[in-house]
């Protein structure tokens, strides 16, 4: 039995829970068969012993007959049967059971635990909300002095220095994890309200917090290579004891706090500043705060930012217009994709094919390549405030005489905007009108779109003839890549609403 | 390709079936060849000087057709305006290629299809073309836009240089968003804007990085260290002869490499804009090895170039 002091070093990830535990089972339970087993025979790698050893049967020890997990003498036995396993149908309830009563039944180690969570968020990808959040330096940097862009992250300094951030009467598990598909590390934290990292914080005796594994304890932050951003995974609002709820949240915000000081260094001091967008896509998030090329160039802008764009000064090629090449080019971003008969498409046929392809083209020009059903891109929530002043009630006027709309555009002076070019000019009569208000009432109008893939069913919408694709403004491309914004003037304003 | 794994798959039963799968991927891939010599070829032709003067002459000795020219019943030759055109395209095209791969800065108008854009949706768009290794690398973009009515004041709309190039910095240093700062002699106090020195340092900040990851790239292919990742075979005896186990960029900008040592050293270096080596630590098991230290600052040649890291290493041993 080792003696148990406060400390503040970080608990092991040796560190056992007792299999009897309920949160263990539930945690494995969580997990579908196929990946569960492939969980335990990366357990039963031979790399892994020191952290994730299932109990063996020692040289002299008889098997006992009573158990109905017999256990097993060797690491390959025991990789076998679970291979077998893995082969033969059967239930997950089987799998679980021969985990906490046999194989591991002393325990599973913080660490197990930890890849069976991390398992879990792989195959549920969308399980967490993410929001995304930049480094900033703490000081404005003065103009003269060249700024470090991208803080460096070297995973075991950084948690080092996280360590030293959370209190001593905080114990925290850390688990690093680099992501299969996406160029990101993840972080899971999971704390636990103890002084001690022996077994006696996992152990849920009388006076102690239980344990328990509910999301407030536990949270993720996400690091995308080469990028000043760091997501980090939103509790849900699941309120467990009113009691410990203030507790964990301040937990969780202490060591939110460490993390920007975690990356900083002497004379480089850094905070976290929101960017207003959250989404529960981990991809989403790498596409527009990652470290590529396309976190300023979203909607129809992402055709620049196209790994697809042949775009080198060495081709000949002028994109002929064949027929294999009418498709798919978008270099002027849907100006000359728009015919002046803006007027006519109202008494077309819906079925038009002209129509029809007419409004494909204006969708390419407006979201260029990006929001498709299956790009695996997609964010589910998008919240928009108007701060528009409210349009004063006019009567739309079906042949009103060119002087008038000449009349309201000089009245209007310097605040005219939008006018994109003659064609539409009828379109634009009426957007002026609504513009024009003498008050500045600015009712609040919240929006909220919310969907699987939001920015792809808006596209599928403009391609549909539902939403008018030219007239649609901006912020309904996704090009400003956030999730929540103010819009001014037909603009975001809260997010970036400036790609700087 | 689906064809490929469909042939697989018939492989097994039917052995004239594959035959004609293998038959029709082979005559694909031959239309595919033809198409792209056929573009070729347009290309060429319509690039060429004398293409666009016979169109020209061709044109000019017809009567002026009517505006709706196109009459496939009429007989005579066939209009050739839309060949002119095509041909002066092509030109305009090559010309803008030149431009590109020469000066490597280029402008372009864009029209921003959001109908509540600033200014009409007018947008000034920036190419930066840089080539490494004799390719281009694919362009960067820098969208500008004119957010203040009867303002010259420009500012960076949309763009598409990774975040490890510090845009936001150099655009606050030489494009500072502050009234007047358009204006000749603007309010007092207030930076002018320079999109010239603005764009030149960008450009340079590009350019750098792609020289610093290029030379990164040689230098693992100098110490032969993406073959052996590739082959991932226990090379036991290749061991021997391997001196350096690892060279890679330590940071997102690539100013600090990082060189790992068969022996367990390990060194970080500093690169400064000049892609000099500004700084440099090893540190063995014995503690520092001032010597390859030394060697990889420069020693006493004087050249710390980032460059010669390899030579200067390879000096060092042998």
């Amino acid at each position: 039995m080792s003696v148990s002091i406060p400390t503040t070093s970080a608990l092991s990830p040796s560190q056992l829970v007792p299999s009897t535990h309920p949160t263990v089972s539930k945690m494995l339970q969580r997990l579908s068969r196929p990946s569960l087993l492939s969980l335990v025979l990366d357990w039963l790698d031979e790399k892994n012993q020191e952290i994730t050893a299932p109990y063996l049967l020692g040289p002299d020890e008889d098997p006992d007959e009573q158990d109905p997990y017999p256990a097993c003498s060797s690491l390959g036995e025991l990789r076998e049967i679970y291979s077998d396993l893995q082969a033969r149908k059967g239930s997950k309830r089987d799998v679980v059971d021969r985990i906490v009563e046999g194989d591991w039944r002393d325990g599973l180690t913080l660490y197990q635990l930890a890849m069976a969570d991390m398992q879990y968020l792989y195959d549920h990808p969308t399980s967490q909300k993410w929001s995304a959040l930049k480094i900033v330096p703490l000081a404005p940097p003065s103009p003269s002095a060249k700024p470090a862009t991208v803080p460096r992250f070297h995973p075991s300094t950084f948690l080092q220095n996280l360590q030293r951030e959370v209190l001593p009467d905080v114990k925290a598990h850390y688990n690093l994890d680099r992501h299969a598909t996406l160029p990101l590390w993840i972080l899971r934290i999971y704390i636990i309200d103890s002084p001690y990292n022996t077994p006696l914080a996992l152990s849920s005796k009388a006076g102690m917090a239980p344990l328990s594994f509910d999301s407030s304890r536990l949270f993720y932050v996400a690091f995308p290579d080469a990028s000043p951003y760091i997501y980090v995974s939103l509790t849900t609002a699941s309120a467990p004891s009113p009691g410990s709820l203030s507790d964990n949240r301040s937990l969780r915000r202490l060591t939110l706090e460490g993390i920007p000081k975690a990356f900083s260094r002497p004379r480089e001091r850094y905070r976290l500043e929101g960017t207003g967008l959250s989404a529960r896509n981990l991809h989403a998030l790498c596409e527009s705060r990652g470290g590529g090329r396309t976190n300023a160039a979203g909607g129809g802008w992402s055709v620049y930012a196209d790994e697809e764009r042949r775009d080198n000064p060495l081709d000949m090629t002028v994109h002929l217009p064949t027929p294999e090449s009418q498709m798919g080019e978008s270099d002027e971003e849907g100006s000359a994709e728009k015919p002046p008969q803006v007027r006519g498409m109202k008494r077309r046929r819906e079925d038009d094919e002209g129509v029809v392809q007419r409004r494909k083209l204006v969708a390419q020009g407006r979201f260029g390549n990006s929001a498709r059903f299956g790009d695996g891109k997609g964010i589910e929530r998008l919240d928009i405030r108007l701060e528009d002043p409210f349009p004063a009630p006019v009567s739309l006027p079906s042949g009103s005489s060119p002087d008038g709309d000449l009349d309201r555009g000089a009245r209007r002076g310097e605040r005219r905007k939008g006018r994109r070019s003659t064609i539409d000019q009828e379109l634009d009569r009426h957007k002026e009108e609504e513009d024009d208000a003498e008050g500045s009432w600015r009712p609040d109008i919240r929006i909220t779109f919310q969907g699987a893939h939001l920015f792809a069913g808006i596209r599928a919408l403009v391609e549909a003839g539902v939403v008018d694709g030219e007239k649609m403004p901006g912020w309904m491309t996704g090009e400003e890549g956030v999730s929540v914004g103010v819009v001014r003037e037909g603009r975001i304003r809260g997010g970036r609403g400036n790609a700087l | 390709m689906t064809s490929s794994s469909a042939s697989s798959v018939s492989e097994v039963e039917d052995p004239i079936g594959a035959e004609l799968d293998a038959e029709i991927s082979s005559l694909k891939s031959q239309i595919s060849t033809l198409k792209s010599q056929r573009a070729l070829q347009a290309r060429h032709i319509l690039s060429s000087h004398t293409t666009h003067a016979i169109l020209s002459r061709l044109r000019a000795s017809k009567p002026a057709p009517p505006s709706s020219s196109s009459n496939p019943t009429s007989s005579g030759p066939p209009d050739v305006s839309p060949l002119l055109q095509t041909s002066s395209q092509q030109l305009a095209h090559n010309q803008e290629n030149l431009y590109r791969a020469c000066a490597s800065i280029t402008t372009f108008p864009i029209q921003d299809p959001d109908p509540n854009a600033v200014d009409h949706g007018k947008v000034l768009g920036i190419r930066i073309d840089v080539s490494s290794l004799g390719r281009f690398a694919r362009p960067y973009y820098v969208m500008l836009n004119k957010p203040c009515v009867g303002e010259d004041v420009l500012r960076v709309h949309r763009h598409t240089i990774p975040p490890c190039i510090p845009v936001a910095a150099l655009a606050a240093r030489y494009l500072p968003i502050a009234k007047g700062a358009g204006e000749e002699g603007g309010a007092k106090g207030a930076r002018k804007q320079n999109l010239g020195k603005f764009i030149r340092a960008l450009r340079r900040e590009i350019v750098a990085y792609h020289n610093r990851t290029t030379v990164i790239k040689s230098l693992r292919r100098d110490f032969k260290l993406d073959e052996d990742r590739e082959k991932r075979g226990k090379g036991k005896g290749k061991e021997k002869e391997k001196i350096i186990a690892d060279i890679s960029a330590a940071d997102a900008e690539a100013k600090q490499v990082r060189i790992e040592w068969v022996d367990g050293k390990i060194g970080r270096c500093v690169v400064g804009e000049s892609g000099m080596v500004e700084k440099c630590v090893v540190i063995g098991e014995q503690g520092r090895d001032w010597e390859v230290e030394r060697r990889i600052l420069g020693g006493d040649k004087g050249d710390a170039s980032m460059r010669g890291i390899g030579e200067r290493l390879r000096e060092g041993i042998y």
